[in-house]
């Protein structure tokens, strides 16, 4: 049977990256180094998650902190049947922080199983919590009528426009969206308390070192913020020339 | 020395710099130069250029350049960080590390300096050196948190967990507000914290932390988790029981909450009817889902099972769900299990058919059931091909356009031992549906397991971006394609073509090396972003990367391509007809002949090369990519010490994969070859190869007493020991004698041992292989016998096609003359008449 389980989060199954390449490899083609997983399982941990098979004696390594455990390593590391790869959009063009799907894909072989539906319900709903995404955006292909029933019927996206040869072999792309807004958690009581409390603070006049708030501020801060761009991860290792590229084929 | 210049040169210089931060990088070699006119020794503006020329990719003109810049100012801490870079960037982190270290001591406040040293001190798993590192930044910029973070993964990665804690705590403290519920780096934090605390063994304290400050944390699932871990292992059960139950409320897919939930209810593990109804009422909550349907199964028996399985079945048939059979098999490690199964759906496709006229639906659930039987009488537990063969053409009938169908005929020939059949009858499915890159893939695998690596390109080559550097390959190569990597290569080791085997091999070794370079960058961008946890579960997955199996698998056919070369040295001028050994003229005849193939074929590829570069030489990034100067593998081949270089993949995988029989018994034919050299041909002598070889054995030995390849090696080594050129020096021979002992005692009797072994164990047809593979080491003249015995083995019962081909290539390994192999391959032949595998040429 097949489990969906977070990618990089907690319990962590990084190590299946290898498996997760070898899976859209495979399927799709829209490949990537494993550098840009690492990348986004690195930056946005809790948007990814893969679909692996139950192995017969359940999960042994990734129970112990080190995971270190003896065994065959073959069944360490249980069969990947699928993925969602997935990030927030970091320089949105609207102005608005959304999620963007950049790979989704499952295993001809465990279709029709409900498993991208699955896959994309998880990653939609950490989008919504832990990074307030408004919306989240995704390419697929005009003719895959499977991945298009997925999104629009099951899970409600819309088409935002079509994108005129998108695809490598010079397919168009439908732009999807959906709104992720009634997922947001509700963060007013705990807000309105937090100022209630500086409130009070402020009047103690208390002039404490806010180290946090103001190490941020610092003009060194801003320095280690641009060479952020640097990094180089992706096709070609420069994450400039990366145009991530969407397929997905469910049913 | 320093050497100052003057205003206008330095600031000039100042200009370098920041062409260089800018990667202008042709303005700063033009504006270095100028100031190299005048001033030809000036150190710091050397350096400069050489790190310029550097990231141009000039790496041998800027080591030249460096060094030259470090001999005219020694004291520059310029020189030295170039340095230090240059040796970085050619991955000789050792040697950087040292010269930062010189810097360091020279500009002892440099920040940059500093954060390099500290970068690599992280990927060198330098824990002590890196925590000396954080300090000295932490001391210098304490109002930075990730400063803060830096040091306590310091701490954390090298075991110091108190530590760890208390320096998240101590930062903590400085906080006199709690940071806004959107600031992810404090959420992290907070957790990062939190499984420090768990991973100390406080799982108490964890709980109490997280129930503090949980719900401030916007990583709801995490959260989610890591409580609902800490209440069951506390045994708060009804918590758990609470907390499990709002986990499968957000994913009712994964198995692993179900245990959970279960076990926090306290029910019995043989209380099968408490929770199957347990499951059951999650089926209610999710009527799609499939997990709580299909993992009563598990534990479910006889009648109950029956039931259960009857409704799970019709359900997932009449869906036409692909991966049902997929879903089903691992219950056949239960014979009873697997022969209900096989009588329901056998039941279901006798009733469906009799009912004679059909509608959509039913043949819809007739062609799966078709498919079902299909996978299940060709699976290994349940195996009857020509059942298999029957019903999934019965099932291609009725859906001629499944995809799913033709792939599992394709499958079936392969277990049928037909290659040749499988890789067409694979092709026929990719054609049902050229654009799907999956079934694509599939046929391009059988193909290269048919040994037919250009129709294997081919295929692949309608999914590449084929404009890259050389072609297909070249983007299989670049989008790290290991699987085709690995199985390429093996298709050449088949064919003996070991140069292109070797170059397949090592690509995917440089993959891993890739792999776990990749990981520098994120140990300064993961302290920006803030995702600790993420970051730590990565670096320490680094640390065992190649215990994953693609590793393991690729490993094991480069040390067999290396140890064939090492014992039929001729390969290296190309595959030899089989027979051509034995006599030495034909021997001479066929060598000469590779040879000229070999030409042959170096000369087609320069020409290819040559045809690229008049095309074009630079990619789209204007990067001029350099050619594979041995796009071949020959001079891989022509290595001076194939068994050296096996070790290069031996050694990790001794190391991260000590429990695989297959590892240990390849390390000892790499040691025990290694040993056995003759002094003078050695470049370095081996003495303690022997011992290693002898730890490989008792690797073995602890894992599985009786395994048939322990039994031939030990054998093996027992006739090295007594036929050693010269004797192993004292302290080694009585260690090695010493722990042989227990394995083979010098005083036995090894016919006896050797009978013994083969009449305890009669049974098993790989037993009986080792056993007759000893006879006639030990008796040669019983190797008529032996050869009889073994093809005798064909008759068992429970031979498989795989054992019975291990067979064969024994009596290649005997030395077996063509009569005997004859033999062998047509009884074989007439036991397996679909098979082709037997041919001996």
């Amino acid at each position: 049977m097949v489990d969906i389980l977070p990618l990089s989060s907690y319990p962590s199954y990084i190590d299946l990256l290898p498996s997760i390449q070898t899976c859209n490899i495979t399927n799709l083609p829209e490949n990537y180094f494993l550098k840009y997983y690492l990348y986004h399982a690195l930056t946005w941990p809790q948007l990814s998650f893969v679909a692996v098979v139950r192995p017969k004696h359940g999960y042994t390594k990734h129970t112990t902190p080190t995971g270190n455990s003896a065994g065959s390593a073959a069944e360490q590391y249980p069969k990947v049947v699928g993925y969602v790869l997935a990030k927030m959009e970091e320089e949105p063009t609207d102005g608005v922080a959304h999620g963007h799907i950049t790979s989704i894909s499952v295993m001809r072989t465990h279709r029709r199983l409900g498993i991208a539906e699955r896959l994309m319900r998880m990653s939609q709903r950490a989008m919504a919590e832990c990074h307030r995404a408004q919306y989240v955006s995704l390419h697929v292909r005009v003719s895959n009528t499977a991945a298009l029933h997925l999104y629009r019927d099951t899970l409600g996206f819309q088409v935002e426009s079509v994108e005129s040869k998108y695809y490598a072999d010079g397919e168009d792309a439908y732009a999807m969206r959906m709104d992720l807004s009634n997922m947001f958690i509700d963060w007013a009581e705990i807000e309105r308390k937090d100022r209630e409390r500086a409130a009070r603070d402020e009047k103690e006049a208390d002039e404490g070192d806010e180290v946090g708030e103001v190490g941020k501020k610092e003009t060194d801060g801003e320095k280690e913020k641009e060479r952020m761009v640097r990094v180089k991860v992706g096709r070609g290792l420069g994450v400039g020339d990366l145009v991530e590229k969407n397929e997905a084929q469910t049913a | 020395m320093p050497q100052p210049l003057n205003s206008k040169d330095a600031s000039l210089f100042r200009q370098v710099v920041r062409h260089y931060e800018n990667k202008q990088h042709k303005k700063g070699i033009k504006t270095a130069e100028q100031i190299l006119k005048k001033n030809p020794n000036h150190g710091d503006t050397l350096a400069m250029k050489a790190l310029i020329m550097s990231n141009m990719g000039q790496q041998e003109e800027a080591f030249v350049l460096a060094k030259e810049a470090l001999k005219n100012d020694m004291k520059s801490h310029i020189c030295w960080h170039v340095y230090g870079l240059l040796y970085r960037a050619e991955k000789n982190y050792e040697e950087a590390i040292k010269a930062y270290r010189f810097a360091l001591r020279i500009e002892p406040e440099s920040q940059p300096i500093q954060r390099d040293l500290a970068l690599l001190q992280m990927q060198m798993r330098d824990y002590q050196g890196y925590i000396q590192s954080r300090k000295t930044m932490l001391q210098a910029r304490p109002g930075f948190r990730q400063n803060w973070t830096a040091l306590a993964i310091a701490h954390h990665l090298s075991g110091d967990l108190e530590e760890a804690e208390k320096v998240l705590t101590t930062y903590e403290e400085t906080l006199k507000i709690p940071p806004p519920t959107s600031d992810m780096e404090h959420s992290e934090a907070v957790l990062y914290k939190n499984t420090i605390m768990a991973e100390a063994g406080k799982v108490e304290q964890a709980l109490e932390h997280l129930e503090k400050f949980g719900h401030r944390i916007s990583d709801v699932l995490a959260v989610m988790e890591l409580k609902a871990d800490y209440l069951l292992r506390l045994d708060r059960k009804a918590e758990a029981e609470a907390a499990y139950t709002a986990l499968l409320d957000r994913n009712p897919e994964n198995s692993l909450y179900y245990d959970a939930l279960i076990r926090a209810k306290g029910i019995a593990s043989d209380d099968h009817k408490t929770q199957k109804a347990v499951y059951d009422s999650w089926v209610e909550k999710n009527p799609r889902g499939d997990a709580p349907r299909r993992i009563p199964l598990d534990f479910l028996e006889g009648d109950d099972f029956k039931q259960a399985a009857d409704v799970y079945l019709q359900r997932m048939l009449k869906k036409g769900v692909p991966s049902l059979f997929a879903n089903i098999k691992s219950l056949y490690s239960n014979p009873a299990k697997r022969d209900t199964v096989q009588e329901l759906v056998e039941g279901y496709v006798a009733t469906t058919s009799a009912e004679g006229q059909s509608d959509a639906d039913k043949t819809d659930f007739l062609s799966s059931s078709y498919y079902f039987l299909a996978q299940h009488y060709n699976y290994s537990l349940s195996r009857d091909l020509s059942k298999a063969m029957a019903n999934v053409d019965k099932a291609i009938e009725l859906s001629p356009k499944a995809v799913e169908y033709q792939l599992t005929k394709a499958r079936i020939w392969k277990h049928y031992g037909n290659l040749e059949k499988a890789a067409e009858e694979m092709e026929k499915a990719r054609q049902l549906d050229e654009k799907d890159r999956h079934i694509n893939s599939k046929a391009a695998k059988y193909q290269l397991r048919n040994n037919e690596n250009d129709k294997g390109l081919d295929n692949m080559s309608k999914f590449t971006r084929n404009e890259t550097v050389g072609g297909a390959l070249g983007d299989l190569h670049e989008m790290q394609c290991v699987w085709y990597l690995t199985e390429d290569g093996e298709a050449y080791l088949r064919q003996k073509k070991l140069g292109l085997a070797l170059k397949r091999f090592h690509a995917v070794y440089n993959i891993f090396d890739t792999w776990q370079e990749d990981q520098f960058d994120f140990h300064s961008f993961s302290l920006r972003k803030g995702m600790i946890r993420a970051y730590v579960d990565m670096v320490r997955w680094e640390d065992r990367l190649r215990e994953h199996p693609f590793y393991t698998r690729m490993a094991v056919s480069a040390i067999k391509s290396y140890i064939l070369l090492h014992d039929q040295p001729d390969l290296a001028h190309g595959p030899l007809p089989n027979g051509s050994a034995d006599d030495d003229n034909e021997r001479k005849k066929a060598v000469k002949k590779a040879k000229k193939e070999q030409q042959r074929l170096e000369k087609l590829e320069a020409e290819k090369r040559e045809a690229r570069k008049a095309a074009s030489t630079k990619n789209v990034d204007g990067e001029v990519k350099k050619e594979d100067p041995d796009p071949l593998g020959n001079k891989l081949v022509q290595t001076q010490d194939p068994l050296k270089d096996a070790t290069k993949f031996l050694t990790p995988l001794l190391e991260l994969s000590p429990k695989s029989i297959e590892a240990q018994s390849l390390g000892f034919e790499v040691y025990l070859r290694r040993g056995m050299r003759k002094i003078s041909d050695q470049l370095t002598k081996n003495p303690g190869k022997h011992a290693l070889a002898l730890k490989c054995l008792s690797a073995i030995h602890a894992i599985d007493a009786s395994h048939p390849t322990l039994h031939v090696q030990t054998l093996r080594f027992r006739k090295a020991l007594d036929s050693l050129s010269e004797p192993l020096a004292p302290q080694v021979a009585e260690v090695v004698n010493a722990e042989f002992e227990t394995l083979l005692p010098k005083g036995q009797n090894l016919e006896e041992w050797n009978d013994s072994f083969l009449s305890t164990h009669k049974e098993s047809v790989s037993h009986q292989q080792a056993g007759l593979t000893c006879r006639q080491l030990l008796k040669p003249d019983s190797k008529p016998q032996c050869e009889q015995d073994l093809t005798s083995t064909l008759d068992s019962k429970d031979i498989t096609i795989e054992t019975a081909l291990a067979g064969l290539e024994l009596l290649n390994e005997w030395g077996s003359n063509q009569a005997a192999k004859a033999a062998y391959a047509q009884k074989a032949s007439s036991k397996w008449p679909e098979a082709t595998l037997f041919r001996v040429d």
